[in-house]
């Protein structure tokens, strides 16, 4: 009922939704990267050199060999535990330098120089403690990922509003119910922003780990192939790895999504 | 009414007040923020405070609460001492205090969870308290998804809940855009009437301080103490005719005419030291 008269256009533009434009142009970057690679690879580099082709060709090969799988599955599940025994412990730490002064004064300084220092010089002092076994690993990917958590939620419980206290208080909360039941939940969201960069840390520490120490795992395996000229096989335990990386990445986010609708970020 | 706290059984004693305040004094530092305070608040009374700001009278309310411990003397609620959250006392808070990652539901059932009530009946009593604000339907809402005037009902429902025998206001309305304000202050009153309780209301507006209260304290001073305590003597149940009354009116010039004579001295103290 429009008082100015419009004309229709005849032909309608040709017109892509957001989102398919968006994985359109995702897709069409990642085809053009592998073909630079490709290209590139065939102009000016020796035949034992990965490339897009290769990789393809050794894939169904390298995913389903025993071997693949089983180093795979060794840092799969140690960047799991890792992950799981340092955010544990980030939280329970991160809370405890948050609600008290005296702990805040006696560590924080310590985890935050831990935080500003490469973990990978630790690793070799590290195999004087626990010889060349899978526990350097495990520790140097707890500790990796212990470090953001915590940072991460004493800032959370830091930055808790005193009102939420407050009110806590008029209804009579026991100092656990401040703890677990406020300043927990109001950091989560520095927990899981923590978590993404804990997951980071926790991937490149287990392959730091299993290239110096020489573990059984997919950072060997990449290691062991490229000094045996595999390289197309080499590259499909990277592709494997960058995988990980984003599925744990998407995981959180989902999770963020799910656990914290009430969360709006300012 | 069904008491769910685990305190002391409160004795029915309408001689003695419910609150009394006895020579309450506290400082921040150096500066004394009131002094010598003395009042006593019955059983089904409500008592507004009014003062300029910054005259402490927030932080008598948390010192009525036990939040805040007071340097000179002492708050008795039902002849009890106060030094924490006494049981059977609740705050509505300026900022409403909401949690929010936690439903309109389970902020209302704040309370009662930390006093380990029956699950069954926090359910039955945050349902009929959500009702009772007018906010049914929106148990599982969060508060960034309410207005301001409605995050306030749920905080006024959070207080309700514990079914307390003292209410004590703290601005609770301040943060209120005018019209929904007045609404609110509507509503409160038409629930107090259906379930008196001793309550402190502590505002900076002149006019709710005098529909709420059937007497009204004001502080005044530096350290503040109380000035004057007047008896309003509006009938109950307040409706919106006593806003147009004669005597609403009076007390209400009274009121403004007794704080612009502190805030005028205030003025010419000021240029004086200039």
């Amino acid at each position: 009922m429009s008082a100015v008269p419009q004309s229709a256009p005849l032909v309608r533009p040709f017109v892509l939704n957001p989102g398919v434009r968006k994985l359109a142009i995702r897709i069409g970057t990642g085809i053009l990267l592998l073909a630079l690679w490709e290209g590139l690879v065939t102009w000016l580099a020796p035949s034992y050199v990965a490339r897009p082709s290769g990789v393809a060709r050794v894939l169904p090969r390298v995913v389903s060999s025993a071997e693949f799988r089983s180093d795979a599955k060794v840092t799969v599940v140690s960047v799991f535990e890792g992950l799981g025994i340092g955010v544990v412990l980030g939280v329970v730490v991160g809370l405890t330098m948050g609600r008290l002064r005296d702990v805040d004064a006696l560590l924080r300084f310590y985890v935050s120089s831990f935080f500003a220092m490469p973990l990978i010089a630790l690793v070799p002092v590290m195999t004087l403690w626990f010889g060349y076994t899978g526990t350097v690993r495990l520790v140097i990917v707890s500790f990796g990922a212990f470090l953001p958590v915590c940072l991460n939620v004493y800032d959370g419980t830091r930055k808790l509003p005193a009102q939420y206290v407050e009110v806590a208080d008029s209804y009579h909360a026991r100092w656990w119910n401040v703890w677990f039941g406020i300043a927990l939940p109001a950091s989560l969201p520095y927990l899981l922003a923590g978590f993404r960069l804990a997951a980071g840390r926790a991937l490149v520490a287990a392959v730091i780990a299993e290239y110096l120490v020489s573990l059984k795992g997919l950072g060997y395996f990449i290691l062991y192939d490229s000094r045996t000229f595999h390289q197309n096989e080499a590259a499909v335990a990277v592709i494997a790895l960058a995988l990980l990386g984003v599925a744990i990445n998407s995981a959180a986010g989902f999770a963020t999504r799910r656990l914290l609708p009430w969360y709006r970020p300012s | 009414m069904t008491r769910h706290d685990d305190g002391v059984t409160l004795p029915a004693a309408p001689s003695a007040g419910r609150i009394e305040i006895d020579g309450l004094a506290k400082r921040f530092g150096p500066l004394s923020v009131f002094e010598d305070i003395n009042l006593t608040i019955g059983e089904r009374e409500i008592v507004s405070i009014v003062g300029p700001s910054g005259c402490g009278k927030t932080t008598m309310l948390r010192c009525i609460d036990g939040l805040v411990k007071p340097d000179g003397g002492e708050v008795r609620i039902d002849g009890q001492r106060v030094t924490t959250p006494p049981r059977g006392v609740a705050v509505v808070f300026q900022h409403f205090g909401l949690f929010p990652w936690k439903t309109v539901f389970e902020n209302v059932a704040y309370g009662l969870r930390l006093s380990g009530v029956p699950k069954k009946q926090i359910e039955a009593s945050v349902l009929r308290h959500i009702e009772l604000v007018g906010l049914a339907g929106f148990e599982k809402a969060y508060p960034y998804q309410l207005s301001g005037g409605m995050q306030q009902r749920t905080g006024l429902a959070r207080a309700l809940a514990t079914e307390p025998q003292v209410l004590l206001m703290d601005e609770p309305f301040a943060s209120i855009d005018a019209q929904t304000r007045e609404i609110l202050q509507f509503e409160l009153l038409r629930i107090w009437e259906s379930r008196p309780t001793s309550m402190v209301f502590v505002t900076h507006s002149i006019e709710e301080a005098v529909l709420m209260g059937d007497r009204v304290v004001v502080l005044r001073g530096r350290p503040s103490s109380i000035h004057e305590v007047i008896e309003t003597g509006l009938p109950r149940p307040r409706t919106r005719e006593v806003l147009s009354s004669p005597r609403f009116n009076e007390v209400r010039e009274h009121v403004w005419s007794t704080l612009m004579q502190e805030a005028e001295q205030a003025e010419r103290e000021l240029q004086e030291s200039r």
